[in-house]
């Protein structure tokens, strides 16, 4: 009820914890020595003990498991003795009939526990203690059983018959106990609880008086037809383990729904709080990991039912806001975020710490948060900002700092994503976050003021997450940002107009050294409960006997990955924060131009990290593995990669694997010469970075820079021209330097093209001067080589200028240039040969022919017809002139071909384009 | 609808027959519409009449149109059936069986009647069994209570009453209150169109039980589903219409099938009290106290219904009426959610919320489904500056009711106060979506927009607009249109707004600072635009005023004259003293 004090952790005694407390009290039966009775080794003993404690600690659902689902695992666990297990928990379950038997089966329980002087026990005896995590257990199901009101204790002493009940509908027992008399059939009979029960106890009463004067008590007396049973449990319940199987196998979610939806009214219980916080936070992980191939509807189901178990348990909302913003459900996720924090008040749930003086008035500074990022997530990044300063402004209010850097860190986060397209007017607003630093800076400096300042709040607060976040974030921005000295820090900062990979670096390690204190803090709960989980999981492969299991027909089902898949003691988050730190050094060096750098830390990132990784995460490693086959490997290669990665991504409308294609698609049909399908290619792109979700400006530059080139492609320079001219000034515009290095790169090779290479010269110094301040050594070096053919079409008299250029950059290039790179490498090389006056085909024939070899051979994986008819005309014309009538003929029916094949393009046979 | 005296023998017959199956409240509301049928004449007699007595000049003064008691020409079609009556052993059987029915002995009464086969024995057995059933979950909802709040008690009857009166119906062996007993099973297991279908089915067969019509009505959650429905005509279905209309807010269709009926009930307590809701709910408060006053003169011990007149009471602020009405209520019964209500409505007003607060609560322990109680509650928390419970309280009331603008309105209302406008907007635009007509709400999301953090001025001016259109009683939307216009530099626009404010001041004799402040810019504005005549109106109108005001217009008024005469304007400074 509103206002009301919630009770932070109820704690109810149901039958499936009555059956653990028996199981316990087997476990540690008091007076015994140190192997009890039923068990035959110490290992089997522990084992028992290590089941017990996992069940009481996993949390792979919200609901207890029901009895046969119990007897099954103990099968599992049991060994030799599981008939012995199971029977004794059933025997005694079912010999609780009235009250008063619960009453003395708790007082029983009592005599387990050691008393505050346990300490001076014999060795040899086995005794829970008190403090131990079964004791505990164990003492807080007796405190719950004591506070029961007497109604409370006959609601337990009926769900106790529904649960042996179900137990045995579901297995066949029921057949064979038909015609015996004892407690069984009774339950069997529970649906009319009314006047013949009633007769039935009162019967059983006088009976236990009678039988009181027999030897064995009544309340311990085993059903004689069960103990006849025991032989023969086997044959029945192996189906059943099967069935068991194949619910694992298809989902470990769906396992569970299919048993609960059997039975919607009796019987169903929730696990402690404790269990079911555990699960929804694992379950919140997996929907962030899996993105929209997570299965909305069961788990919806599951979040129902949960609520209906408990409609205080207000947690429920806020990941059924998780799922439906990771399927796009963009109003159900809205209303369930308003519903969870209307009802929590942000106090809910979340793992924080209370500021000292603390008021209650809630915390709806994290409502606004997490609108915020939401609105974000769907593309609406001027409604996020509007209320993510709003935030700001309500946690500076309730001096929340810590949502006040969080807060912080998604602003920033916004601005970097959203590139500065909608720079005017956002953050110029008087009650911008930073507000002394007043309205004259650009976007970017802004974003710089904003890191610096979210960085120092962070480390002042000690949020290792959000530090390490934080200098990933900085990392990026230094990646491609030069940095200006920013008015407002004074003049004595020095002046450093570049950016550096050092820097970068030093950022990205300061983020993941954060890992070695995680080890020791992290939060226990969620290890804890992963680790027993997983153990539970793992049942069915008990130790070290992987390959006992595979013998067994009915159990080979199991995966063996399992083992593997073990958590380890870091939480989570952090490893995905270890990860994408990974990632971005892969792009750092992608920058910088270091390919086997950049392709061993995606390697790297696939390898370590793929479990913990968000599912964007992981496309953008694949985008880029993919991206470095099509460079390095060609087309074929690539396209096969991709189509894998299609499979394991759905391709969402705006996924980076659909634009990964596109982009494929878009160098194939350039090199092939089908400029029409490139046209279409390219304006497939523009509609994706088109302004109706936001505008993605690294997208919209990308098509434009398409665009460009498909104009090239197809001679129409002028209009490249232009298209380039304008993408650089928007990029001039929005201060993305590293782009704009690349555009004036593209215009340098269009005025090249078109036979101004006087024009050109000045694009491609430009170019590389903007490539050398950020330390962009790859595209440097394709600058030089275009400075190269520049001067090389400027006459035979420059071409010593330009073999020395070219021979500059060739370590570069050849060590990471892509084929294409390459190719285009030797060609000009071989040319400034032929061309240079002092240079005799005849004497050094190799110094040409090689390099030209070289170069078709790299095309020809890439397709690229233009560039190897122009590399076979110009063997053709050396071995003219060395006479080598054969091959020159060989030479040129290939230029034929080639040439051929950029006229006509055939038709594309490709299953990709479909 | 037919004749009043058909109506009477068939009501007559039908309350017998649903007493006779203990449907004590359908029963109960089928004598009070019996009685609520207007006496004819010639069979007048004071003691007939006793309960019509004081039957009003003041109501009649409300309706506006004399009602013509020809209504449309639905022919009741079914007349009342002979039920069948079980043969006098069988018959004894069943008397037992209802004497313990009667004394709430229910487990026992459906033991009497175990083999007995006869479709009435058979309904009070189920029917005894079904209450049997809820009377237990009611105790279990108290025993299970956890601190989170797990619900699950249920009623362990409905399965196997489910099975026995599917096979019947399959076998076609039950009669029309088998079949709202089936209804009423279905709905509360969850299925809902089938409980529509058997619930039509029933009361197509047996119109006056109205029972099942409100079974009905609370399965039609949406005008769809209401005109899915294969009713027949009956006049009972005008009742049941106006009640489903009441509920999906469709007040006037509602208001105007009452009004109809009236011309047969004309004395009828519940349709009086329905209509009071419907003017309320349109907020005519004066009329909704006429009718109430009305009827607890009538009916002094009446509870129903009465928490709607306590908010009038509250509203209108009559501090003793209201204490009055409360102390009659606890008279007559403490434990009702109706009384609790309204004592927490005394409280609220007397400004003692924690007080309040506590009668609210008593009102949900009571009934925890009770919309009102919730929205009250969270009022007084806000009025206690207790936000997060407030917020709690009213999305508690929306959780039960989506439909609830108030709670919209309180929740919005609430965050707008813990400084968070732009996060009170998605509230406001709910609560605007269920009520577009009060100006309240489109005012208060101005307001949001307005707020210094947004500064969305052309949305508020956008919202204020609305709640112009939608008769803004406080007046504050013209004027708020008026002072945006001219801060965003419309002069039109703003000068159309004061003129429109300063109209509506005159009509409703007002005066203030508002009214300087519109002469004055009219003044100003007329001037510049040299409409010289209006300018001067307004300037003589100001000058009525004292403060600065009335100088501006002195000096206003004495540069035009200075225009019209020719001289140049800037020459008024040298003329002056």
């Amino acid at each position: 009820m509103a206002g009301a004090v919630k009770a932070p952790g109820a704690f109810a005694i149901t039958p499936h914890k009555v059956s653990v407390c028996i199981l316990v009290h087997t476990y540690a039966s008091p007076s015994q020595i140190s192997v009890p009775f039923p068990f035959c080794s110490v290992s089997q003993h522990s084992r028992l003990g290590l089941y017990l404690l996992a069940l009481t600690k996993s949390c792979d659902d919200i609901l207890e498991p029901k009895l046969d689902q119990l007897i099954n695992q103990l099968r599992e666990i049991g060994g030799l003795m599981d008939d012995w297990l199971t029977d004794h928990v059933t025997s005694r379950l079912s010999s609780l009939s009235s009250p008063d038997d619960l009453f003395n089966f708790f007082n029983e329980l009592r005599e387990t526990l050691g008393g505050p002087d346990s300490g001076v026990m014999d060795d040899d005896q086995v005794i829970l203690d008190p403090n131990s995590n079964l004791g505990m257990f164990l003492r807080r199901c007796i405190l719950a059983f004591n506070l029961l009101t007497f109604e409370g204790v006959c609601h337990l002493l009926t769900n106790i018959g529904i649960y042996c009940k179900e137990a045995i509908s579901s297995s066949s027992y029921e057949r064979r106990l038909d015609d015996s008399g004892n407690d069984l059939e009774t339950l069997s009979e529970y649906e009319n609880m009314d006047l013949n029960l009633v007769f039935k106890k009162i019967n059983e009463e006088m009976e236990a008086r009678k039988r009181a004067t027999d030897p064995i008590t009544f309340h311990l007396h085993l059903p004689k037809d069960l103990s006849t049973l025991v032989e023969d449990v086997e044959i029945f319940v192996d189906p059943k383990s099967e069935l068991n199987d194949k619910g694992r196998e298809s989902s470990s979610y769906a396992s569970g729904d299919l048993l609960r939806n059997v039975d919607p009214d009796g019987g169903v219980f929730m696990r402690t709080n404790w269990q079911i916080q555990g699960y929804l936070m694992e379950q919140a992980d997996s929907i962030e990991k899996h993105g929209s191939s997570f299965t909305l509807n069961t788990f919806e189901l599951t979040l129902r039912q949960l609520q209906k178990l408990a409609p205080e348990f207000h947690r429920v909302h806020f990941l059924r806001y998780l799922n439906n913003l990771y399927h796009d459900e963009y109003f159900s996720a809205l209303e369930n975020l308003h519903r969870y924090f209307d009802y929590s008040a942000g106090t809910e749930g979340f793992d924080y710490v209370p500021p000292a003086g603390c008021n209650d008035s809630g915390r709806f500074e994290i409502a606004l948060l997490c609108l915020g990022m939401m609105q974000f997530h769907f593309g609406h990044p001027k409604k996020a900002l509007e209320v993510l300063t709003e935030a700001v402004l309500v946690s500076q209010q309730h001096c929340n700092d810590t949502c006040l850097a969080y807060t912080l860190a998604a602003i920033c986060n916004l601005l970097s994503e959203i590139g500065f397209s909608t720079s005017s007017g956002i953050l110029g607003s008087p009650f911008s976050p930073m507000t002394n630093v007043g309205t004259s800076l650009s976007v970017q400096q802004q974003l710089f003021v904003l890191l610096k300042g979210s960085l120092k709040r962070a480390e002042s607060l000690k949020l290792k997450q959000l530090i390490a976040a934080n200098h990933l974030a900085m990392a990026k921005f230094d990646l491609t940002h030069v940095q200006r000295p920013l008015l407002s820090f004074g003049p004595k900062t020095s002046m450093k107009l570049r950016t550096c990979p050092i820097i970068v670096c030093k950022e990205l390690r300061s983020g993941y050294l954060l890992i070695s204190d995680f080890c020791c803090e992290g939060s226990t709960m969620t290890t804890d409960g992963a680790f027993s989980t997983a153990w539970l999981k793992n049942l069915q492969n008990p130790m070290g006997s992987l390959v006992m299991s595979q013998d067994n027909g009915s159990r080979n089902n199991s995966n063996p990955f399992l083992f593997f898949t073990q958590p380890s003691s870091i939480p989570g988050s952090v490893l995905q924060l270890v990860g994408s730190s990974y990632l971005h050094r892969a792009t750092a060096w992608e920058m910088y131009g270091s390919a086997p750098l950049a392709r061993v830390n995606a390697l790297v990132y696939v390898t370590c990290f793929a479990d913990a990784s968000s599912s964007s995460d992981a496309a953008l490693v694949h985008v880029k593995l993919i991206q470095h086959l099509a460079v390095f490997k060609g087309y074929k290669e690539a396209f096969a990669a991709l189509k894998i990665a299609e499979e394991k991504f759905l391709c969402a409308s705006k996924s980076r694997i659909l634009i990964l294609k596109l982009q494929l698609l878009h160098e194939r049909a350039l090199h092939r010469g089908h400029l029409k399908l490139a046209q279409q290619v390219c304006d497939e792109l523009g509609v994706l970075a088109s302004s109706v979700t936001a505008v993605d400006l690294e997208l919209k530059t990308e098509a434009s820079l398409r665009h460009s080139r498909t104009l090239l492609a197809a001679k129409q320079f002028s209009q490249a021209a232009a298209v380039a001219h304008s993408l650089f000034c928007m990029c001039y515009k929005f201060n993305l330097q590293v782009e704009s290095a690349a555009i004036l790169l593209l215009l340098a090779e269009i005025h090249m093209k078109s036979g101004n290479a006087v024009v050109g010269l000045p694009y491609a110094l430009a170019s590389l001067s903007y490539c050398q301040s950020f330390n962009l050594d790859l595209l440097r070096a394709s600058a030089t080589l275009t400075l190269a053919e520049l001067w090389l079409s400027l006459g035979s008299n420059h071409t010593k200028t330009a073999l020395t250029l070219l021979h500059g950059a060739f370590p570069m290039i050849l060590g990471h240039g892509g084929l294409e790179l390459c190719a285009r490498a030797y060609i000009t090389e071989a040319k400034c040969y032929l061309s240079d006056p002092s240079f005799s085909v005849s004497d050094n024939p190799e110094l040409v022919l090689d390099p030209l070899r070289q170069a078709a051979d790299e095309l020809q994986a890439l397709e690229y017809h233009e560039l190897m008819a122009e590399a076979f005309y110009l063997m053709a014309i050396v071995h003219d002139k060395l006479g080598q009538l054969e091959q020159r003929e060989e030479a040129a029916s290939l230029f034929k071909n080639h040439v051929m094949a950029i006229d006509h393009p055939h038709d594309v046979d490709d299953p990709i384009l479909s | 609808m037919s004749s009043k005296e058909s109506c009477r023998t068939e009501l007559r017959t039908a309350i017998r027959q649903l007493s006779d199956r203990c449907l004590y409240s359908a029963s109960k509301w089928a004598a009070e519409q019996l009685i609520g049928i207007e006496q004819d004449q010639a069979k007048f007699t004071p003691s007939n009449t006793r309960f019509q007595r004081g039957s009003s000049s003041i109501r009649r003064r409300f309706c506006t149109n004399e009602i013509t008691s020809t209504p449309p020409t639905d022919v009741a079609y079914v007349s009342t059936p002979v039920m069948e009556e079980d043969d006098a052993i069988h018959g004894d059987f069943y008397l037992l069986a209802k004497s313990y029915f009667d004394c709430r002995e229910y487990r026992r009464a459906a033991h009497v009647l175990r083999n007995q086969t006869g479709k009435k024995s058979v309904f009070l057995r189920c029917y005894a069994l079904y209450l049997a059933g809820e009377k237990r979950k009611e105790e279990e909802m108290i025993e299970l209570d956890g601190p989170l709040g797990k619900s699950d008690a249920i009623n362990r009857e409905l399965v196997s009453l489910e099975r026995e009166l599917s096979t019947l119906c399959k076998n076609n062996m039950i009669d029309p209150f088998g079949l709202y007993l089936y209804g009423l099973v279905l709905k509360e297991k969850g299925n809902e169109n089938l409980a529509c279908k058997i619930l039509v089915e029933s009361v197509n067969s047996y119109p006056w039980n109205w029972s099942a019509w409100s079974e009905l009505q609370s399965l039609c959650t949406t005008l769809d589903i209401l005109n899915g429905l294969n009713l027949s005509n009956h006049w009972m279905k005008e009742f049941f219409l106006a009640s489903v209309y009441q509920e999906l807010r469709m007040h006037n269709e509602s208001l105007s099938k009452y009004e109809n009926l009236q011309g047969t009930f004309t004395f009828s307590n519940y349709i009086q009290a329905q209509i009071a809701k419907a003017q309320y709910s349109i907020r005519e408060f004066d009329q909704v106290e006429v009718i109430f006053e009305d009827l607890l003169r009538n009916d002094p011990y009446r509870v129903e219904d009465m928490d709607t007149y306590s908010n009038v009471l509250y509203t209108k602020e009559y501090f003793s009426a209201l204490s009055y009405l409360a102390h009659r209520v606890i008279m007559t019964d403490k434990y009702r959610p109706e009384s609790c209500c309204i004592i927490g409505n005394y409280y609220s007003l007397k400004g003692q919320h924690e007080k309040s607060v506590m009668y609210f609560r008593r009102a949900l322990k009571l009934n925890k489904k009770y919309l009102s109680a919730w929205t009250l509650m969270g009022h007084e928390y806000v009025e206690m500056k207790n936000t997060p419970a407030a917020v709690d309280a009213y999305r508690r009331a929306v959780d039960i009711n989506p439909r609830d603008y108030r709670a919209w309105y309180g929740l919005g209302q609430a965050y707008e106060m813990m400084g968070m406008p732009h996060y009170a907007l998605h509230y406001f635009q709910k609560s605007v979506f269920f009520q577009p007509i009060d100006s309240r709400l489109w005012i208060a999301m101005a307001q949001c927009y307005e707020s210094e953090q947004l500064h969305m001025l052309e949305e508020a001016i956008k919202c204020y607009k609305r709640a112009a259109n939608c008769n803004d009683t406080e007046a504050i939307a013209l004027h708020r249109l008026a002072e945006l216009h001219r801060k965003l530099g419309h002069p039109e626009e703003a000068a159309f707004y004061y003129k429109k404010d300063l109209e509506r001041m005159e009509a409703e004799e007002r005066e203030g600072p508002n009214t300087v402040e519109a002469l004055t810019f009219l003044a100003t504005h007329y001037k510049t635009q040299k409409r010289f005549e209006e300018a001067e109106v307004y300037c003589t109108r100001l000058l009525d005023y004292t403060g600065p005001e009335r100088e501006t217009a002195k000096s206003l008024l004495r540069g035009m004259r200075i225009a019209q005469s020719g001289f140049p304007s800037m020459d008024v400074e040298h003329f002056h003293p």
